[in-house]
């Protein structure tokens, strides 16, 4: 259970994942700076915040409201278009051009990541914690607290967990939880409390092995006591394989995120979404207007794929036999 | 064995391992006495139960494995009344391969410095000076140095005498050594052999020796418990066992050390392997690898009758010895010639 750096840096489609990791940790972390506009201007106060712009009929620079300005460059079919890489009718670049509504895709998307990688990461943690504690307990006292585990983690997996998302959501709405970052930290705590059940899973047999070594009888000879064993002693150990999952779980997350609001739940408007991105551009699939679904539906891939890859990586650097016989059949992680 | 009362006393420990198809009885019985500062040899085959009785002592047995029977007697404190936590500390136990006893991601010190912090409540720099006083009195050379050290960086005899140290820094008055020496080749087993003999000379520290090694016994020891299919067959002073064993069992392990067989003959071995047993004991379970069985062997679980001249305090647990059981082959009748043997050159060898 070694991390080999130098495995990973010769490991292509592991340096392909980190490239795309950071390339959205980025995006998220500096959202507000790289659009050409922020979400506050162009979306939120879009009737109070003014823009001006020259005029080529009239030949003079004018002042509007950034609200009028969006109702004329919406993206709604083949005649009326704001393509990626465009300026609109009011001299506003758009990267990635305009949602039905006018307003900037890219400025969406940027922000967009943001949520996504905040409740990604933090069910992603929440689940890790909850699954490596869990598999510790179970590895160190086995017997029926190992059993009782078991049945826990799979009666939890037995509830179909988008009816238990759809119902949690519509439930907590209106309470302060709900209310927390647009419904994003509820959506976190769900995610968690489905999921750390995979999790738990995969690293319960890591766990149970380490367990066996003699340095833990050891420890217990000399009357360490048990949360400082598994924690000092078994942790370590493990560490690698929650990072596997966790990696792979959180290109989950992202998926499971963004589909939630294609259907008009989870994270509520206008706090901008990628499944919503999507769920707005699906009337204009079929016309000039395609742009809209199509971009955040490639990055939504590229992201998931970018978290899969590193994961695959990160698993090769730290255990040598995945890679060198198995192949993508993959050992050692397992996934 | 003095009046007085002993250190560690087993008791009819029964250590049994219940799995979904069958019921291992690990340790079925054992019984034996550890007085303070002397050194007790536990001996026996692989699989015979020996450390499971080591892991039963210190309370390591885990799931699906349990003491079923028996009481184990710290200082007169049964310790399976879950008294464990209370001593711990004053059973200290050095298990047989140290690179596995040896967490990788600790270094030496942190590993030692962890159980002085337990025991002696000594933290920072006390407690790092401790711990190279302790790595320095298991001889290990430039202790200063090698306490900063990972357990990769040491040699298998270094990393068994910071085990020793480690279990030191508890400050027992009892030490298991589960097989300390099996994993290390015959100079550092020497060397190791040395070090718990010198310790136990400063520190008045009794010792349970396990081994599989009679060699080692013999060395180490003053008595000696044989266990065999997770049952004490014979119990004796270590030098009137090997001068004149009693036990069938024991002749044929003590023919198979291969010092004691001439250059030119093959040497003995013990046919078949140790049974697993798995229900409670009625014959004697060595009775199908006897050379001296006979019916009686095969039906009646044998008890320990006392044997020898009387000059010693010694048993065995075979009808052989049992005045009930008129025997058969008889001890100098025909075809055992492994105990005449045994007997005459048993003194003469060593």
């Amino acid at each position: 259970m070694l991390f080999r750096s130098d495995r990973l840096r010769s490991h292509t489609w592991g340096l392909f994942g980190l490239t795309v990791v950071f390339m959205f940790v980025v995006m998220a972390v500096f959202a507000p700076a790289l659009g050409p506009t922020t979400v506050d201007k162009n979306m939120r106060n879009s009737y109070t915040e003014e823009i001006t712009y020259y005029d080529t009929q009239t030949e003079t620079v004018e002042t509007t409201l950034v609200g009028e300005a969006n109702l004329g460059s919406q993206s709604t079919g083949t005649n009326s278009r704001v393509m990626p890489f465009t300026y609109d009718d009011f001299g506003r670049y758009h990267p990635f051009g305009t949602l039905p509504n006018g307003r900037d895709l890219f400025t969406f998307i940027a922000a967009g990541s943001r949520i996504s990688l905040i409740i990604g990461v933090l069910s992603v943690a929440l689940s890790a914690s909850l699954a490596g504690s869990l598999a510790l307990t179970a590895a160190y006292y086995k017997g029926r607290v190992d059993l009782g585990l078991v049945l826990v983690s799979d009666a939890v997996m037995a509830m179909p967990q988008l009816l238990l998302l759809i119902m949690l959501t519509t439930v907590l709405a209106d309470t302060w939880v709900g209310e927390l970052y647009s419904g994003a930290f509820v959506l976190a705590l769900i995610f968690a409390g489905t999921g750390w059940t995979y999790m738990w899973r995969a690293v319960r047999g890591p766990a149970l092995q380490i367990s066996e070594r003699q340095w833990v009888d050891a420890a217990r000879s000399f009357g360490q006591k048990p949360t400082v064993i598994m924690r000092r002693h078994m942790l370590p150990y493990i560490t690698g394989y929650l990072l596997i999952y966790g990696s792979m779980t959180l290109g989950g997350a992202i998926i499971a995120i963004a589909g939630l609001s294609f259907l008009g739940l989870g994270v509520s408007p206008p706090t901008p979404e990628w499944g919503r991105a999507i769920n707005l551009g699906q009337d204009y699939v079929t016309t000039g207007s395609w742009h809209i679904s199509l971009i955040p539906g490639l990055l939504i891939t590229l992201v998931v794929t970018g978290f899969n890859a590193l994961g695959d990586g990160i698993r090769d650097a730290i255990d040598p036999q995945s890679d060198a016989e198995g192949g993508a059949a993959g050992r050692g992680g397992g996934a | 064995m003095s009046d007085a009362e002993p250190l560690l006393a087993v008791e009819n420990l029964r250590t049994v391992f219940r799995t979904e198809r069958e019921e291992i009885h690990a340790v079925d019985g054992v019984s034996f006495e550890i007085d303070a500062g002397e050194t007790v040899g536990l001996v026996g085959e692989s699989g015979s139960g020996k450390s499971v009785t080591a892991r039963s002592i210190l309370g390591l047995v885990d799931h699906p494995g349990s003491i079923d029977e028996g009481a184990i007697r710290f200082r007169g404190e049964d310790l399976t009344d879950d008294n464990w936590d209370d001593h711990r500390g004053d059973i200290a136990i050095v298990f047989q391969d140290p690179g596995s006893a040896l967490n990788p991601v600790y270094t030496v010190g942190n590993q030692i410095r962890e159980a002085l912090k337990i025991h002696q409540n000594l933290r920072g720099r006390e407690a790092r000076e401790r711990a190279i006083d302790l790595l320095e009195d298991v001889g290990i050379p430039d202790a200063a140095t090698r306490v900063g050290e990972y357990p990769h960086q040491l040699s298998g005899g270094m990393q068994q005498r910071a085990v020793i140290a480690m279990a030191l820094a508890c400050d027992p008055d009892l030490l298991v050594c589960d097989e300390p020496t099996t994993a290390l080749d015959v100079t550092i087993q020497a060397q190791i052999l040395d070090l718990l003999a010198d310790l136990q000379r400063e520190d008045d520290l009794a010792i349970l020796f396990i081994t599989h090694d009679m060699g080692v016994i013999e060395d180490a020891t003053d008595r000696v418990n044989v266990i065999y299919a997770g049952e004490v067959v014979e119990r004796a002073p270590t030098e009137a066992l090997f001068e004149n064993p009693q036990h069938p069992y024991t002749q044929a392990l003590l023919r198979s050390i291969p010092g004691r067989t001439p250059p030119d003959e093959p040497l003995p071995t013990i046919e078949g392997e140790v049974p697993t047993p798995t229900g409670p004991a009625t014959d004697c379970r060595f009775a199908p690898r006897c050379p001296e069985a006979f019916g009686a062997c095969r039906e009646v679980h044998p008890e320990h009758e006392p044997v020898g001249d009387g000059t010693v305090e010694r048993t065995a647990a075979c009808l052989l010895h049992d005045d009930r059981y008129p025997d058969e082959t008889g001890l100098d009748g025909s075809g055992s010639d492994g105990i005449e043997g045994a007997r005459s050159d048993g003194g003469a060898s060593r």
